[in-house]
């Protein structure tokens, strides 16, 4: 078949479930549960066939022509566009089912629904997107939807502005993405990716490298805060405030992934410019330390683990940028999988509970839901890199494109980070299965039902064989397998056992403290779980400047210029009241001004 | 008789109708005012008319147009009269105030 027929399928089945449900199916919850997940299930069938199909030619059409600018909508068949887009729909799938469950006594369960329907559509139009603008049109869509999302539940104060802050910050980055394109539209007077990245006549042929830095560090920004790096990661940990699957699917598969996707779409133009790998390369560090720093302290589940997010997509973009385009979009796609394990596993734990606290899921008996326990330890070592499982390969390959790179001070960060991420992995799979008491017998803590059970299932599997794909997927990527000795691996694979022993001593051991090492530093214990100050700082400046220029607005309004049309109106009717006097109903006096009047024109109409 | 003493009757007729409009406040005797001055009017036109016209035709029909408009003046000037009374047992100008200011 066509694939460009077939990526039309695949991307606008969503998009007409999503109408079909928010039009006439604003009651009938089942039928819009029911197309939104026959849209998605289309949608991964065509994926996955564009995948097996291999790629393709680029396919577009001129959608708008003006002078000799012409800007294209198509479809891309390369490599990372059918890997990606396969992993997009499936996992937005599996969302779609899990969701089936978690959110099976939701009134609005259409909206969500609706809502995830449209969320795969802008995330599926943003993979395949031949054109900058195209992109940029899907990219907002996608921070649209995730809006949306993440304030669902909308009467909730805290969701309604969380969901305004993921909107904001990542609004300020895309103002430079959005200035970026336009102004390599306006150099090159093209817009078409493939023809962009041309080596012999792209981009990189027609400007000098100090342009084609401010070129990419703009669109670096949108990408930064889409992908939440420092220092507009703060919106990430806030969008934990929407229903977990929504979690899931924002912190894998779509959004946060939309930034690093678009830095590996644009990899030759970064490539081009030593100053912004550099600037990358310190920005994607120092995220990965910053965060995994914050989710040490953290006791909330899903906050550690979008901590954590903020930490991998790290460690994707420090990949990209240190030129491991095989070991970014590796990682890519494998913490897509088992971010969204731990992510689904964690909503099990908060549908039974009904709490975020992970000390109290412990507590409670979180351990005796033995499926989702097996996924959250499967996907935390997968998370901390432990061999055989599919974080274990990805992790190695970035490391590796560090080292590789020359960077090797960024590189010893990135195993410190490494570290640490091992270690706050594990401290919460050891608060969930090592509970600092004893559990009673409690018989009501059971399993969650198969259709939440499912995905997890289906997603431990895949975090189990996810290394498998590396030798398919470098082969689709066009690029080669890289060949790692034992030797070279090591500094990782100890690192990672490192965090899970200090873990252990500091939180699974039966006489552990369970206060961390960090505990012992009360210093950087308060830095830590202040967030580094980051959101304070912001309150203090941003946030009180915007305060004080809108009271200083408001008086100007109230004052001003509600004032002014008050004071007009005050006079007008005082004259109005004034002059009212005169109709005295004293018909005499009428008839006397009158003869005056007529006198005074007789008078000097005669004398003239 | 010159023309003068024909003005000076019609300013004396004219004088009286405006003294009777401003001092009186029964509506009848505005309304005997207004007939007086309506007539001052009259015998202006009809002395100019006679004394210095071309075409005496024009003063005459103005007259007459005068006399049937002063007519049909007072038939509605007595009728509003007569509901003004029903209404309020009152023909005094100084109490109809209801539209003031």
């Amino acid at each position: 078949m066509n694939p460009a027929i077939l990526a039309i399928v695949v991307i606008f089945t969503p998009l007409v479930a999503f109408a079909t449900a928010m039009l006439f199916c604003m009651k009938a919850h089942r039928i819009a549960q029911g197309l939104i997940l026959g849209g998605g299930a289309v949608s991964v069938v065509g994926a996955f066939l564009l995948l097996l199909g291999g790629p393709s030619e680029t396919q577009s059409i001129v959608w708008l022509s003006s002078g000799s600018l012409e800007l294209s909508f198509g479809f891309m068949f390369d490599g990372l566009s059918l890997s990606f887009g396969a992993v997009v729909a499936l996992i937005t799938f599996l969302v779609q089912v899990y969701s089936i469950g978690y959110m099976h006594h939701d009134p609005a369960k259409t909206r969500y629904f609706a809502l995830l329907g449209l969320f795969g559509w802008a995330m599926l139009g943003f993979v395949y997107a031949v054109d900058l603008l195209q992109a940029l049109i899907f990219w907002e869509l996608v921070g649209l939807a995730s809006f949306f999302l993440i304030g669902f539940w909308y009467e909730k104060p805290s969701a309604s502005a969380a969901a305004r802050k993921a909107f904001l910050l990542t609004r300020i980055g895309d103002t430079g993405l959005l200035i970026g394109i336009l102004l390599i539209i306006n150099i090159s007077g093209m817009a078409h990716i493939p023809a962009l990245l041309d080596a012999e006549t792209g981009l990189t042929t027609m400007v000098s490298e100090g342009t084609l830095t401010l070129l990419v560090l703009l669109i670096f920004m949108g990408i930064m805060g889409k992908s939440a790096q420092f220092p507009l990661h703060t919106w990430l940990p806030d969008a934990m405030e929407g229903p977990t699957p929504v979690s899931a699917l924002l912190h894998s598969a779509t959004m946060v992934a939309a930034g690093v996707f678009l830095f590996a779409r644009l990899h030759p133009l970064f490539m081009a410019s030593e100053t912004a790998i550099l600037v990358v390369l310190c920005i994607a560090i120092f995220t990965a330390l910053m965060s995994a720093t914050i989710a040490m302290v953290e006791t909330d589940l899903k906050k550690v683990l979008a901590y954590s997010s903020i930490g991998q997509l790290a460690f994707m973009l420090a990949a990209l940028a240190a030129g491991g385009l095989l070991a970014g979009i590796l990682h890519l796609i494998l913490h897509a999988v088992f971010k969204a394990l731990l992510f689904l596993c964690a909503g099990s734990y908060i549908h039974h509970f009904e709490t975020n606290d992970m000390r109290e899921i412990g507590r409670r008996g979180g351990r005796r839901m033995r499926w989702t326990t097996a996924g959250l330890v499967i996907g935390g070592a997968s998370l901390a890199g432990l061999p055989p499982l599919a974080g274990f390969f990805s992790k190695e390959e970035v490391l590796a494109s560090l080292s590789h790179g020359g960077y090797h001070l960024i590189w010893f960060l990135a195993l410190f980070a490494a570290f640490l991420t091992a270690y706050y992995t594990f401290r919460m799979v050891f608060f969930i299965i090592l509970p600092d008491r004893p559990l009673e017998a409690d018989a009501t803590v059971h399993d969650s039902s198969p259709v939440i059970l499912g995905p997890i299932i289906f997603l431990t599997i895949a975090t189990v064989l996810g290394g498998l794909i590396l030798g398919p997927l470098a082969a689709i990527l066009l690029l080669d397998v890289p060949h790692h000795s034992l030797l070279s691996m090591l500094p990782a694979i100890l690192c990672a056992l490192a965090g899970v022993f200090v873990a252990w001593w500091d939180f699974g051991r039966s006489r552990a403290t369970r206060r961390g090492f960090v505990g012992a530093v009360p210093v950087l214990h308060r830095l830590f779980s202040r967030k580094w100050y980051v959101d304070d700082v912001y309150q203090a400046v941003f946030a009180r400047f915007i305060q004080l220029m809108a009271t200083v607005l408001h008086r100007v309004e109230v004052d001003l210029l509600d004032g002014g049309a008050d004071r007009l109106a005050d006079v007008t009717r005082w004259t109005g009241g004034w002059t009212a006097r005169l109709q005295s109903g004293w018909v005499q006096a009428y008839i006397a001004s009158g003869v005056v009047v007529v006198a005074l024109a007789g008078y000097f109409l005669g004398s003239r | 008789m010159s023309l003068s003493a024909f003005l000076l009757v019609s300013l004396v007729l004219f004088s009286a109708g405006l003294v009777a409009i401003m001092s009186r406040r029964n509506l009848v005797t505005i309304l005997v005012g207004i007939e007086l001055m309506l007539n001052a009017a009259s015998i202006n036109f009809m002395a100019f008319n006679y004394y210095t016209a071309v075409d005496p035709v024009v003063g005459q029909i103005i007259v007459l147009v005068i006399i049937g408009l002063a007519a049909a003046e007072v038939a509605i000037f007595l009728s509003i009269l007569m509901v003004l009374y029903r209404a309020r047992h009152d023909v005094d100008v100084e109490e109809i105030r209801e539209i003031r200011g």
